[in-house]
C-alpha cells in the first residue's frame, strides 16, 4: 500500500483531528491568497485607469515628488510653490505640446435641496476632457467660450449625478451650490469607473478654470497636464518643459512626470504594502505548521509498533522518514487546497463589488508553500520516528 | 549459514551498573535446520533471536552469514539483508491492522532494493492459495481468526524467498489444535521448501517437534 494511501487512511480514521490540524493552513492561505488577490485587482484597477489616460501625457506638479523611480520622502513635495496662467503661457509656446490643462482642485460639498455630497471639483480648460479621455453622456461639456465668459456651468460625473438627482438624465438644466455660489449642470460625463486607491472620476466635478477664480482668489493651479500626439517621443518635450520651468523656479520646487513613471512608482509602493500585508498573514501559516508538527508528533507516538513491524520487515530509516513526510505534506496540503478553495469562493462573491482576482502565481504559490509548510514542520517527527530502534518500536504497547 | 561467535548483549542500568542479558554465546545454525531455541522467560532467547534476526546489535561479539561479518554494514544495509535474508513470525502476529492481508503480506517487498524476479502479488495469492487463506485476500486482519492471522504472518515471512525464518513463539497465542497446525505448517516449509526454520518458545512440546534443540538459560547457551 503506498504511503499517499496509508496517510489518507489515517486522516479518514481521525476526521476530526485532520480538519483541526488543517484548519491552520486553510487560515494562512486563505489569508495570503485572498490579501494577494485584492492587491492584484487593486493594482490592475489603478493601472486600467492610467491606461485609459493614454500614454502621452505629462503631469507637472509642485515639489520633488519622484525621485529615482520612487515617491520623494522629503517635505519639499508638500511645502513648494503653485502654478499660474504665467506658466501655461510660457509652456504653450513648446511646439510638441498638443493640450495644455491647468487644474486648480479641490474638494467640495455638493448640494441639492437636503442632499449634500462630497466631491473632488478640477476647475481647468476643456482640454481636461481630452486629456481625461471624458465624453458627456447627457448635455454638453464646457468650451473656452465658458471659461472666457466665467460661465456657472459644471459638468458633472455619473455617480454623483445619481446621488443628487436620482438618474443622470435628469441632472442636466439644474443647479448644484458649493463654496456659495449655484452652478448650472449642463453635462453628465461618461463612466469611467475608479475609486479602489485611484481617483474616482465617476464622482468629479468640472468647471471651467476662470469660474473658479470666484473661491481660488490667488488664481493658481495645483498642476498642469500636457498632452502630446500619441506617436510623439515624449523625453524631448520633457526635456523643453522642464527647461522652461526652470527659469522661474528651482529645480526641487516642481516635478515634471511621465505616466509611467508615476505608474511605476505607484506600482513600487503597492507592491511593498502588499509584500508586508502577506508577510504579516504568513505568520499564521507558521502557527498552522507549529499544529501539523505537533500532531505528526502524537501519530509517530501511535505509530510505533507499526514503525517496528515496518523495521524488521526491511524498511530503511530512509523509508520511514519518507513515509511520515507524505503524511505531514498530504496534511499540510489538504488545508492548503481547503484555503485556496475557500478563497476562490470568496473572490468569485466579491468580484462585483471589488476587482479581486486570483491568478496562476497565487494558486502555486499556496501549493508551494503548503507543501513547504509540510516538510519543515513535518521533518522532525519524521526523523524521530525514523531514528526508533526497531526492537524498542516492535516491543512498544 | 549464520554464526555467532562469543556474542554478548549488555544493557546498562543506573549509570555504572551493566545487566548482561547474554553472555559468550558461540552458535552456529546450518542451512536447512529446523531448530528450536528454549528457555524461561528472561533467559535471553528473545534477545538472541532479535541478534540472530538482526533487528539488534550485540555488545560484543561477531555475527557471520556466509562467512561475512555483518556487524561491519550500516543500518541500510542491515535492513535489505533483514529484508531478503529472515523472515520473522512473532507471537503476537505483529500484522497492520489497515492494510489488507494481501498488503500484509506483500509489505517486505515494497521495501526491496532489488528486481524481484517474479510477480509478488502472482506469489502472494500462490501462497495464500497453499495455506487455505485465499478467500482472505482483501480482508483485514481484525476479519480473521488468530490461526489465521498467524498464516498470514507466515506468509508474509516467505513473500521474499529468505534462507531463514525466525519464530518467537509462533503458537504462543494460539489454541492448542491451531498451534499444532501452525507448528506442521513451519515443518512443511522446512521440509518441502528447504528453509532454515528457528523457532523461539518456552515449552518444552513445541521444541520437542523440532530437530534440534538450543537451551538458553540466563543468556547462556547449555550444550
Amino acid at each position: 500500500m503506498g504511503f499517499i494511501r496509508s496517510a489518507f487512511f489515517d486522516f479518514s480514521r481521525n476526521k476530526g483531528r485532520t480538519f483541526l490540524t488543517s484548519l491552520g493552513i486553510l487560515i494562512g492561505v486563505l489569508a495570503v491568497v485572498l490579501l494577494t488577490a485584492f492587491g492584484l485587482g487593486l493594482k490592475a484597477t489603478i493601472e486600467k485607469q492610467f491606461e485609459d489616460l493614454g500614454t502621452n501625457i505629462i503631469r507637472i506638479v509642485p515639489g520633488q515628488i519622484l525621485k529615482n523611480g520612487n515617491f520623494s520622502n522629503t517635505s519639499s513635495a508638500f511645502t513648494s510653490i503653485k502654478f499660474d496662467e504665467k506658466d501655461v503661457q510660457k509652456l504653450s509656446r513648446i511646439r510638441k505640446i498638443e493640450n495644455i490643462v491647468p487644474v486648480y482642485s479641490k474638494t467640495v460639498t455638493a448640494t441639492v435641496g437636503n442632499i449634500k455630497k462630497p466631491s473632488t471639483l478640477y476647475a481647468s480648460t476643456a482640454g481636461i476632457f481630452t486629456a481625461l479621455n471624458i465624453k458627456a453622456d447627457y448635455g454638453k461639456l464646457f468650451t473656452e467660450s465658458d471659461i472666457n465668459k466665467r460661465s456657472k456651468v459644471i459638468v458633472i460625473g455619473p455617480n454623483l449625478a445619481k446621488d443628487l438627482f436620482i438618474s443622470e438624465k435628469k441632472a442636466v438644466g439644474k443647479s448644484v451650490k458649493f463654496e456659495g455660489h449655484k452652478y448650472t449642470v449642463i453635462g453628465v460625463a461618461s463612466k469611467k469607473g475608479g475609486g479602489f486607491g485611484g481617483p474616482d472620476f465617476d464622482s468629479f466635478t468640472y468647471m471651467p478654470y476662470k469660474t473658479a477664480y470666484t473661491f481660488n482668489t490667488n488664481k493658481t493651479f495645483m498642476a498642469i497636464i500636457l498632452q502630446t500626439k500619441e506617436d510623439q517621443d515624449i523625453k524631448p518635450v520633457i526635456r523643453q518643459v522642464e527647461k522652461q520651468l526652470l527659469k522661474r523656479y528651482e529645480e526641487e520646487e516642481f516635478s515634471v512626470i511621465q505616466q509611467e513613471e508615476l505608474l511605476s512608482a505607484i506600482n513600487s509602493i503597492f507592491s511593498i504594502v502588499n509584500t508586508v500585508l502577506v508577510a504579516i498573514a504568513a505568520i499564521s501559516l507558521i502557527v498552522g505548521g507549529v499544529g501539523i508538527m505537533n500532531i505528526m508528533y502524537v501519530t509517530v507516538t501511535e505509530r510505533i509498533k507499526e514503525i517496528g513491524i515496518r523495521r524488521a520487515l526491511g524498511a530503511r530509516k530512509s523509508d520511514i522518514l519518507f513515509q511520515f513526510l507524505v503524511a505531514s505534506v498530504i496534511l499540510s496540503l489538504i488545508g492548503g487546497f481547503a484555503g485556496l478553495g475557500l478563497s476562490t469562493i470568496i473572490v468569485f462573491f466579491i468580484q462585483p463589488y471589488f476587482p479581486a482576482y486570483i491568478n496562476v502565481e497565487s494558486v502555486l504559490l499556496a501549493i508551494g508553500v503548503s507543501s513547504g509548510i509540510g516538510v519543515i514542520f513535518g521533518v522532525f517527527p519524521a526523523k524521530k520516528a525514523a531514528d526508533l530502534s526497531p526492537i524498542d518500536a516492535i516491543r512498544y504497547e | 549459514m549464520i554464526t555467532l561467535k562469543n556474542i554478548y548483549k549488555e544493557y546498562p542500568i543506573d549509570g555504572e551498573d551493566v545487566f548482561v542479558a547474554l553472555h559468550d554465546i558461540s552458535l552456529t545454525i546450518k542451512r536447512g535446520e529446523f531448530s528450536s531455541l528454549i528457555g524461561p522467560s528472561g533467559s535471553g532467547k528473545s534477545t538472541l533471536m532479535h541478534i540472530i534476526g538482526l533487528l539488534d546489535k550485540p555488545t560484543r561479539g561477531d555475527i557471520l552469514i556466509e562467512g561475512k561479518n555483518i556487524l561491519e554494514h550500516n543500518d541500510d544495509k542491515l535492513s535489505s539483508l533483514r529484508n531478503e535474508f529472515v523472515g520473522f513470525v512473532f507471537q503476537q502476529f505483529n500484522l497492520i491492522n489497515k492494510l489488507t492481508i494481501l498488503e500484509n503480506i506483500l509489505l517486505p517487498t515494497t521495501y526491496t532494493r532489488k528486481k524481484l524476479a517474479y510477480d509478488p502479488t502472482k506469489k502472494a495469492m500462490e501462497i495464500m492459495d497453499r495455506f487455505g487463506i485465499a478467500s482472505k485476500a482483501n480482508s483485514y486482519p481484525n476479519r480473521i481468526s488468530g490461526g489465521q492471522q498467524q498464516r498470514v504472518a507466515i506468509a508474509r515471512s516467505l513473500i521474499m524467498s529468505p534462507s531463514l525464518i525466525l519464530a518467537d513463539e509462533p503458537t504462543g497465542n494460539l489454541d492448542s489444535k491451531t498451534g499444532k497446525e501452525i507448528m506442521k505448517l513451519l515443518a512443511q516449509l522446512n521440509k518441502e521448501d528447504t528453509i532454515t526454520v528457528l523457532i523461539v518458545t518456552h515449552e518444552q512440546a513445541i521444541a520437542q517437534q523440532t530437530q534440534r534443540k538450543i537451551h538458553i538459560i540466563d543468556g547462556g547457551i547449555i550444550v
